[in-house]
């Protein structure tokens, strides 16, 4: 192992066997080496007579844009790349945390360089934050297999496992169909749709090209003044209501319910979470005597309506 | 190697290679980390120790009505698979295992009904299957005899299977209830994998009644498909016609419901199951159950089919459901776990052999 100083375009960066991170941005690593300079080498190894980096990817690409060349490099002698690719792992391992994507960039290439799959769960996945399980295992293996649009989109809405596995669940083809919805929605929503989704096609036995094709969706979709956020957040609650039906429908006679009693709009009236409890919460608020017993006047009215009872109702036919 | 259970077990299972290690550690984790260790789990028999204590209270599951029950954890996991069975997502050990110290598991139960001052309700289903290993553990034997007169503690042994024929040989209690998990002949047929059909169950539970045995029944989880209405139907008639229902101590009805983790375990090992696929919302505890209209559904109709045939006097109970659930299918709504407790125990207590 020696430090040798390098030009950069003795390196040979079209082989990427060690490389983890594709997600980043070097402005801060370019500020960094204007003021001070490199000052941890990165590290290479011989293979075929070309250099390859093992590790130091974001130092090299930050040198390139600096154009500052030769740079130090240390240049190992390991002949195996497990050994060479644990480097990479290891050294990043112990400064910071890694994304999903490169987690499941690590746990693919250890396979790929021989390391064996009981190391891997045994060892690795815990080093990573990772369950310990061959769910997890394969979860992370068909993450690192995504397309490079993909794992843009992945990276881009940082989306957390959960969801990423939930797109996974579908086909190629499907995903294609389900990027445009997904992506002027926020994580929970993204990870809202994607379940509706993945039950209504399970349930209903319906592709997803199907489900989309239903007339209302197409609607929504060709609304040319609708912003991709409006005909996104449109969809997902179209496809709330055709999961879950009973839900939709109690939350519809309880709102109808309100409306029709003309509840009083500074009171706020919360059912139970699902209305999975039969009592219901009421919040407002008042600053002095007046305005209270202007707000109980205002209840006692909307009470006194006999279609108030319809809040109560569990089902239209009650 | 030294417990007189773990020499009973071998010698019912001379044809079964076996190994003595000191310590399971390393092969539970081994079964763990492996592609399919739900699957590997059940084909390994670890004989050990209970290292803690046998009997707990039933976890049940907050926010919801509990029946104050008691389990012995005697036997950990089983070698049924049924889809919808958590012990999947439950156990961290996912090994068969049996607890071979029955002598401290005496001495614990001699201890806990001594400090009991009312009837309760204890058994092994819990974690287990309690019949599913007893022509090599022979623990329904063991039990019955222990349990055999202590009528404070009304005792239970939960099954799916048909594997009766050490508690034939036994003299039936009143306090001692051998029980059922049924469900629609459809639901045991695609989800129960291994388990015996209803109407081996039920024959099973004719044949503990004409020796004298009190019987329960567990309809838990209760599923929703297209047909469940005519097929639980078809069900509780067969149930009904076959047992005398003045032998049944209690029907307890519960709906389908899982953890967020489940659903995972779930589209990996059961991928073609569409029973997790229904209108399931989270509940006050955060599993998902069906939403409660369905549920309500769900039970008025099993309790209209078991009142018609069975009348008013069999004991219906719901496990881990709400209040308002219990007032709105049966009119009742008790206060607490100790108010059901009493329900279910008082009847069977009173029973003079």
């Amino acid at each position: 192992m020696k430090t040798e100083n390098i030009p950069l375009d003795i390196l040979y960066l079209q082989d990427e066997r060690f490389r983890i991170s594709y997600f980043f941005s070097l402005a801060k690593l370019v500020l960094s080496l204007k003021k001070i300079g490199l000052t941890h080498p990165p590290l290479a190894a011989w293979r075929d007579n070309l250099l390859i980096l093992v590790t130091g990817w974001k130092r090299v690409l930050a040198c390139l844009e600096l154009s500052l060349s030769p740079i130090p490099i240390v240049c190992l002698e390991e002949q195996s790349d497990l050994k060479l690719f644990q480097k990479a792992f290891y050294e990043n391992l112990a400064i910071r945390e890694y994304s999903l994507l490169e987690k499941a960039e690590i746990v693919k290439k250890l396979l790929h360089f021989g390391e064996e799959e009981k190391s891997i769960l045994k060892h690795c996945l815990p080093r990573l934050g990772i369950p310990p399980t061959a769910y997890h295992l394969d979860a992370y293996l068909a993450v690192a297999a995504l397309s490079p649009e993909m794992k843009t989109f992945i990276h881009e809405k940082q989306m957390p496992l959960a969801s990423v596995e939930l797109l996974i669940g579908f086909s190629p083809e499907d995903r294609q169909l389900l990027l445009p919805l997904l992506l002027p929605l926020s994580q929970n929503k993204q990870k809202e749709l994607l379940e509706d989704c993945r039950e209504i096609s399970i349930r209903e036995e319906l592709p997803v090209n199907r489900i989309l094709a239903a007339a209302d969706i197409q609607e929504i979709l060709d609304a040319k003044k609708l912003s991709p956020l409006q005909k996104s957040n449109k969809i997902r609650h179209l496809l709330r209501r055709q999961r879950y039906p009973q839900l939709s429908s109690r939350q519809e006679r309880f709102q109808t319910a309100l409306r029709k009693v003309d509840w009083p709009r500074d009171v706020s009236l919360h059912p139970s979470p699902f209305f999975e409890e039969d009592r219901v919460t009421l919040q407002f608020s008042f600053r002095n005597e007046q305005e209270l017993k202007s707000c109980l006047s205002k209840l006692q009215a909307a009470s006194a309506n006999k279609e108030f009872s319809g809040v109560f109702k569990p089902s239209a036919d009650d | 190697m030294e417990f007189p259970l773990t020499a009973r077990i071998l010698r019912n299972t001379p044809e079964v290679a076996h190994e003595v290690i000191d310590d399971p550690q390393a092969l539970i984790e081994d079964v763990r980390l492996s592609r399919q260790p739900v699957e590997l789990g059940k084909r390994y028999l670890l004989l050990t120790k209970q290292k803690g204590s046998f009997v707990k209270p039933c976890p049940c599951t907050p926010h919801y009505l509990g029946c104050n029950y008691f389990i012995i954890n005697l036997e950990t996991n089983c070698p049924l698979d049924c889809s919808y069975c958590i012990l999947q997502d439950y156990l961290t050990n996912p090994l068969l295992t049996v607890h071979v110290n029955l002598e401290d598991l005496w001495r614990e139960l001699d201890a806990f009904i001594s400090k009991r001052d009312r009837a309760f309700r204890i058994g092994t289903g819990e974690l287990g299957d309690s019949l599913a290993l007893d022509h090599i553990t022979e623990n329904s034997a063991d039990l019955i005899s222990y349990f055999r007169g202590k009528n404070s503690a009304i005792f239970e042994l939960k099954t799916k299977t048909v594997n009766i024929d050490n508690v034939l040989n036994q003299q039936p209690a009143p306090n001692i209830i051998i029980s059922w998990s049924l469900n629609t002949r459809k639901l045991a047929q695609d989800q129960e994998v291994g388990a015996p059909a209803v109407e081996e169950r039920i024959l099973a539970a004719k044949k503990v009644t004409l020796k004298g045995f009190r019987v329960g029944f567990h309809f838990d989880p209760l599923i929703r498909y297209p047909g469940w209405e005519a097929d639980y139907e078809d069900v509780v008639d067969l149930l009904l016609e076959s047992v005398n229902s003045e032998q049944i101590a209690w029907i307890s009805l519960g709906s389908l419901r899982f953890p967020p983790d489940f659903v995972s375990i779930i589209n990996r090992r059961f991928p073609a199951s569409k029973i997790f696929h229904d209108e399931f919302v989270r509940g006050l505890d955060g599993k998902y159950r069906y939403f409660k209209s369905l549920r309500v559904e769900l039970y008025h109709k099993m309790v209209d089919y078991i009142r018609d045939r069975a009348g008013a006097d069999v004991p219906l109970y719901f496990c881990m459901e709400s209040r308002d659930v219990w007032w709105e299918v049966l009119k009742k709504m008790p206060r607490n776990k100790e108010e059901i407790e009493r329900s279910l125990t008082y009847p069977a207590a009173d029973l003079k052999e």
